[in-house]
């Protein structure tokens, strides 16, 4: 058995570049296709080839809570799925529970809980119990195991009074909480977590990461990825940063924010922005990196600068952002957070 | 790091499991299908509609007292036009509705969005379309009853053969017309659209095998192609069972036939579903819409 719950070395995911990945990067790397077509009267245009991971190296220890954060289409559930045998890689190798994901797929399943994003993973015309008898039946559980353990998730997932009703009828916090019950059915070592929260209310969201800590307590290896900085830094031991493909940082999440410990992140709120202003801004010597973006509100833009002396910037940013028409509406110096930790290695914000 | 979890699951792998997980497929499509009650309205009068077309056709083309009638009987050898004509459309309406349902019992799945989460599971692939097969060949039994009951209460069409005889050649169709579906459901999962395929091979159906008019009387080329489709067999072993009281050793040919297409279209069914399983891991189709 391998000291690690996951292990993956020079994980390389690419997709034709007219296939709708839905994980596709966004700055993919266009490279040239392996075959062209034999048949002579019909030419076929190259196929541009979209790498979606690019050589990602993982080793997840047994117990731990690891973070995939990235932002849309940086190539996290690509991961995802190659490690759940969704899809093979084009190279590299991956191993979960010390079991090779393209040769042992069958026991790969087996070691695995996975929750995909999105809701729709169970039967909407069956009900909560009826759907989890039926994956206790494909997971190959016993029959009178699979009864207490179906049991024993709908009274932990709070589905007791309504777990005869057809999931239909259901919040989507509750089918969500159906979806993981599904997935710790089998009891397995390892859950793959592919944005848990996504589409939840905050209490569910919250009522959600707090069975995460708690399933980590009960020995589960949990892999989770998210686009949700707050839920990086507060549930993983540690985070990989992946962007177009790459892992491009991996620590626990104080050491990701001690890189950029000597920065001070300086948070404003403008109304009237205009881009002149952030390409003025980014001129100046003491501002390492910026990222303006617009809130819900009309005409409100959230501007995060990095700098490493925020006492010589600041009248200079009043002076330069109070002109043309835009306001500066608020200003905090803040401590820096996973999503800047992000902004100074990739110079976007993750949820760009 | 410590941990207090093993690190094997609860699922025991083992043919009784695939069994089981078999069986709950089966048992999860059925009650779908229970809760979508249009389908008892379907049950009841798709049997009369399609073959009323053909009827009324014959009864108008027969004449005002149905002299015409004596030309068909001699052409196909049958008494009962109406029988003859509802053989041929039931097995027409079978084909069709099988490659409907099995045909695109996957991408129902995936337009669902509950393929990839099926997919993930340890259980053998190819259950998830033979467990679909279960309560789609109990349907089709009891649309097959139906159809016999209205047709008995309703145009007075009683057997003149086995019971036993046509419920054989019913047996002996399965493996074909149902692994024609399985082909086609690896097919339309990869092509995500197949239409085209399904009006095609009905059409081939409705043409070549004679679903209301002796084989016999096509052209010789139309008949060598008529030869190497299944459900000319089933139709001839059907119309010959039910309606000429042929004898087993009349209807061997005909179930020979059946058994040999049968070999082949659930062999090829089998090699597509897996060649679609392994595309689907290399371009990841299986979860895109």
């Amino acid at each position: 058995m391998s000291d690690f719950a996951i292990e993956a070395h020079q994980l390389v995911k690419k997709f034709p570049a007219r296939l709708g990945t839905g994980d596709k990067p966004t700055e993919s790397t266009p490279t040239q296709p392996k075959k062209r077509s034999l048949w002579p009267f019909r030419k076929k245009e190259p196929k541009a080839l979209f790498t979606a991971v690019n050589g990602v190296d993982l080793q997840i220890e047994r117990g731990e809570i690891f973070g995939l954060l990235g932002p849309n289409g940086a190539g996290k559930s690509t991961t995802i799925r190659m490690l759940c045998t969704l899809l093979e890689p084009t190279s590299g190798t991956a191993r979960v529970n010390g079991f090779d994901v393209v040769e042992q797929a069958n026991e790969v399943r087996r070691s695995l809980g996975t929750l995909l994003a999105g809701e729709r993973s169970i039967y909407w015309k069956l009900t909560g119990r009826e759907n989890l008898e039926y994956f206790a039946a494909l997971y190959h559980i016993p029959q009178a195991i699979a009864k207490k353990r179906v049991d024993e998730l709908i009274e932990r997932m709070e589905l007791k009074d309504r777990a005869n009703e057809l999931v239909e009828k259901y919040s989507t916090g509750m089918r969500q909480r159906v979806a993981i019950a599904k997935a710790l059915l089998a009891r397995p070592p390892i859950l793959l977590l592919d944005e848990p929260t996504l589409g939840l209310d905050p209490q569910a969201a919250r009522n959600l990461r707090e069975l995460i800590a708690q399933l980590k307590q009960e020995g589960h290896t949990i892999l989770l990825t998210t686009h949700y900085m707050e839920e990086a830094d507060q549930l993983s031991d540690r985070i990989g940063i992946i962007d177009t493909g790459k892992v491009i940082a991996l620590d626990t999440p104080e050491g990701l924010k001690r890189r950029i410990d000597q920065k001070e992140v300086i948070r404003l709120e403008v109304t009237g922005w205009q881009e002149y202003i952030g390409e003025k801004l980014r001129g100046l010597a003491e501002v390492s990196s910026l990222v303006a973006r617009k809130q819900d509100e009309a005409d409100l833009w959230e501007v995060n600068l990095q700098s490493n002396n925020s006492r010589a910037v600041l009248p200079k940013l009043v002076e330069s952002i109070s002109q043309n028409g835009t306001r500066l509406v608020n200003m905090n110096i803040v401590k820096p957070s996973l999503e800047d930790v992000f902004i100074h290695l990739t110079g976007k914000a993750l949820r760009d | 790091m410590e941990t207090t979890l093993s690190p094997q699951s609860l699922g025991k792998p083992g043919f009784r499991s695939d069994l089981r997980a078999f069986w709950a497929i089966a048992r999860r499509e059925w009650t779908i299908f229970k809760r979508y009650p249009s389908w008892i309205i379907a049950l009841l009068i798709w049997p009369l509609i399609f073959p009323m077309m053909y009827i009324l056709t014959a009864r108008a083309l027969s004449g005002i007292d149905g002299s015409g009638l004596s030309v068909f009987t001699q052409t196909t050898g049958a008494n009962n036009f109406i029988g003859y004509i509802v053989v041929g459309t039931t097995v027409w309406m079978w084909q069709n509705i099988v490659l409907w349902d099995v045909g695109f019992a996957l991408r129902n799945e995936q337009m669902r969005g509950t393929l990839e989460s099926n997919w993930l599971s340890p259980t053998w692939r190819f259950s998830y379309l033979l467990g679909h097969t279960g309560p789609q060949i109990i349907t089709m039994t009891m649309f097959i009853l139906i159809t016999a009951i209205e047709f008995g209460l309703f145009f007075g069409v009683r057997l003149n053969g086995s019971p036993w005889l046509a419920l054989l050649v019913m047996l002996a169709s399965i493996p074909a017309i149902y692994g024609l579906g399985f082909a086609f459901a690896s097919i339309v999962i990869t092509a995500k659209e197949a239409h085209t395929f399904v009006f095609l091979v009905r059409g081939l159906v409705m043409i070549f095998c004679g679903i209301t008019f002796p084989v016999s009387l096509l052209p010789g080329w139309m008949q060598t192609i008529a030869q190497w489709l299944p459900q000319t067999y089933m139709i001839h072993g059907m119309r010959a069972a039910a309606f000429a009281n042929a004898s087993l050793a009349e209807l061997w040919p005909d179930l020979q036939a059946l058994l040999l297409f049968g070999a082949f279209w659930l062999t090829l069914g089998y090699l597509l579903f897996r060649w679609m399983e392994r595309r689907a891991r290399r371009t990841g189709s299986i979860g895109q819409y």
